[in-house]
């Protein structure tokens, strides 16, 4: 019974949007329904890695065994549906108080729960067809949010947004398409061949020069999506002008969906060339991310941009883990796992950052210690743990990366991330401690409004301590069971 | 016999793919927002026959539907929309673009040489009397993305984007004979969608900016 698990996944959130959708005008409580029901995927995707944990065959569902959930698709089940509740549960219309319309917060639900219905296809999705549908639509759900206040900014931010993800989705079917060209030119066309099983069982005998020519469209095409430099070029706008719930899904968890999907085209793609091709091209746009995100760290004036390119920055680092064999690839995924607990935290906490200081210039926000002390500290907290810091999670997963490199023979490679880290660490320290201590402005109102909502974001800080200070053995066997999927030798 | 009708489906083909092209290079060519909505439209219609040709020849009666979904999408739904958002917003013209007109056709010809160079080890896999106008397709592909890059009004941009679409389009019909139907009626409707977003944000920019012009997107910095 564990294939009716697909639809406890992928239901929930088609039936939010469409209660949203159906009750006019917009009420609180529809927002704590949807909360709620977004509970029901997080307990099927925790299913689902149980089942895999356990050993069991990678269950399938659907026409032409449309939905798969193997390793790889429920460590980013996970990921999305944690993100997702977190995401619902702070969205605006919750709780009396808010700057929105009944109308755009009607918006607001339905989008949103249709992006969450989108990004889960994506992971669970078996046909290569199916993944690239669902990620385009994610950019136009996502992108109905992201203007919701129809400022100059925002509506700058979601053009940029649409158009150039829109553009990289489109190389990304291109590549789609030259590797379904290459089947069809070996086996003729075949309802199921752009199944991935059936690909990566064919790749071997595919052709190199075609598969490099596809892979290099849906690294550039993907890599938009996922926040890759060069392609990058709309993040920090779209992250920054969003309502704060949807930067948090974006950040922590669209920009992995994107790496998922160039992780699939990979293994096919390795399976052909058998070379270090994609490895290198990794390696060059995740080095070539870290640096444009480091020095952006430096310059960066807007918390909610610094959040954006931290996120191109792990972005970076991912990818440079994904171009380093399997050591590099235990790395990155458990790397995807700490960004994804820390990211959405880090936003939501900006958003009432934001709700009490009115500007998102890190300059004219001081004394957070004093206004808001929970909110401060666990801002200061997911900081640290984002720059890398132990008790954390993420100072694991980039040990880890070193140790990967080091093996891998690319020393100057480590040396060099190794320095970048350093400055992005600077950069976030000194943001931090402008913004933490201080006197905050006058008629600024002190202490926290509601201080309890923000009781699951301990949870967050309790998961990111646990995977910074053990390795829970389920965690290792799903990760050891993705890189078997991911980096064969 | 097989042979006559395999040379007459590649010389068909390749001539479908270079008209498509030929519309497509027209972007950069003509300033008018209104001839590029038609430039599109003509597109469009020509690709959708083109599909007709592949599913005839090609003995693939799926393609029948999809060139006619194609048709009714691209050829009657969305220049239609088009239309009415250049009149409603009032723009005529593409003033100046980054790159001027002589420059960007000399452009676009070095784009499809490069597109030719590109597919050389496409081309010479392929055994479909189709191959021939599969780098076409990919300078099609390339010319969209350079219109997108270089012109300055936001609707031009669109067209721009729905051109790429087209090449990619034109890509499958040519060197797979079309992909599996849910997946291509799936990515209609992307298509779709996405341009009826697109649609509205330049209703936004134009009520935001006073302007479509994308040279005024420049409020966020650092």
């Amino acid at each position: 019974m564990i294939h009716m698990n697909f639809i406890l996944l992928l239901f929930p959130p088609l039936l939010a949007a469409l209660l949203a959708f159906v009750v006019k005008p917009y009420r609180p409580f529809i927002g704590w329904i949807n909360a709620l029901l977004s509970l029901i995927p997080l307990g099927a995707a925790l299913r689902f890695a149980a089942h895999v944990i356990a050993g069991n065959e990678a269950p399938t569902f659907g026409p032409g065994e449309m939905f798969r959930a193997d390793g790889l698709s429920a460590l980013l089940m996970v990921c999305v549906t944690s993100a997702a509740f977190i995401a619902l549960f702070f969205s605006p219309g919750l709780r009396g108080e808010t700057t929105y319309t009944p109308r755009q917060l009607r918006r607001y639900h339905v989008s949103m729960n249709l992006f969450i219905a989108a990004t889960l296809v994506a992971v669970s999705a078996n046909n290569v067809g199916i993944l690239w549908i669902a990620v385009e639509a994610t950019t136009i759900f996502s992108a109905f949010v992201i203007p919701l206040a129809l400022t100059k900014e925002a509506v700058e931010a979601s053009w940029k947004y649409i158009l150039i993800c829109s553009v990289g989705i489109a190389l990304a079917f291109a590549g789609t398409v030259l590797g379904y060209f290459d089947f069809v030119t070996l086996s003729g066309r075949a309802e199921n061949a752009l199944n991935w099983p059936v690909l990566l069982e064919t790749a071997p005998r595919l052709h190199p020069e075609v598969m490099q020519l596809a892979f290099v469209f849906i690294l550039i095409g993907y890599g938009t999506k996922a926040g890759i430099a060069p392609m990058h070029t709309w993040l920090p706008d779209a992250h920054s002008e969003a309502p704060a719930p949807l930067s948090a899904m974006m950040s922590g968890v669209l920009l992995a969906v994107a790496t998922y999907a160039i992780v699939r085209w990979k293994v096919v793609v390795d399976a052909t060339l058998r070379s270090n091709y994609t490895n290198n091209l990794l390696l060059a746009l995740g080095l070539l991310s870290l640096l444009i995100a480091a020095f952006s760290l430096v310059q960066a004036q807007n918390y909610k941009r610094m959040l954006a390119y931290s996120s191109i920055e792990h972005t970076g680092l991912i990818c440079l883990g994904l171009g380093l064999g399997p050591l590099g690839a235990f790395a990155a995924m458990l790397h995807l796992l700490n960004h994804a607990v820390a990211k959405p935290m880090l936003f939501i906490l900006a958003g009432r950052v934001l709700h009490r200081y009115h500007t998102t210039e890190i300059d004219r926000v001081s004394g957070l210690l004093k206004v808001m002390p929970w909110t401060g500290g666990l801002f200061a907290a997911a900081i640290l743990a984002i720059i890398g810091l132990p008790p954390f999670g993420l100072f694991i997963s980039e040990f880890a990366l070193f140790r990967a490199g080091f093996a891998a023979g690319h020393p100057w490679l480590m040396g060099a991330v190794l320095a970048l880290l350093a400055v992005a660490f600077v950069a976030l320290i000194s943001h931090l401690n402008k913004m933490l201590y201080g006197a905050p402005a006058e008629g600024l109102a002190v202490g926290e409004t509601s201080g309890w909502q923000i009781a699951p974001l301990f949870l967050s800080v309790a998961v990111l301590v646990t995977l910074g200070l053990t390795q829970p053995a389920p965690l290792t066997t799903l990760l050891n069971q993705i890189v078997a999927i991911v980096a064969r030798p | 016999m097989n042979f006559m009708n395999d040379a007459l489906f590649s010389q068909l083909s390749t001539l479908g793919a270079s008209v498509v092209l030929f519309f497509g290079i027209a972007l950069l060519w003509r300033r008018s927002l209104h001839s590029y909505v038609a430039a599109f439209k003509w597109q469009s219609a020509v690709l959708a026959l083109l599909f007709v040709i592949v599913g005839y020849f090609g003995n693939d009666h799926e393609l029948y539907i999809v060139a006619i979904v194609l048709f009714g999408l691209k050829v009657l739904i969305i220049p239609r929309y088009l239309d009415r958002l250049q009149a409603r917003i009032g723009i005529e013209r593409e003033a100046t673009p980054y790159v001027n007109v002589a420059s960007s056709l000399i452009i676009a010809g070095l784009l499809v040489l490069f597109a030719y160079a590109v597919t050389r080890p496409v081309v010479s896999l392929s055994t479909l009397p189709t191959r021939g106008g599969l780098p076409l397709a990919i300078g099609l592909i390339f010319v969209g993305l350079f219109v997108i890059i270089t012109r300055k009004k936001a609707l031009t941009q669109v067209v721009g984007f729905l051109v790429l679409e087209n090449g990619i389009a034109l890509l499958a019909a040519l060197g797979t004979y079309g992909i599996p139907l849910i997946v291509e009626l799936g990515v209609f409707l992307d298509v779709l969608m996405g341009f009826l977003v697109m649609q509205v944000f330049v209703y936004h920019i134009q009520s935001t900016f006073d302007s479509i012009d994308v040279d005024r997107l420049n409020q966020l910095r650092h």
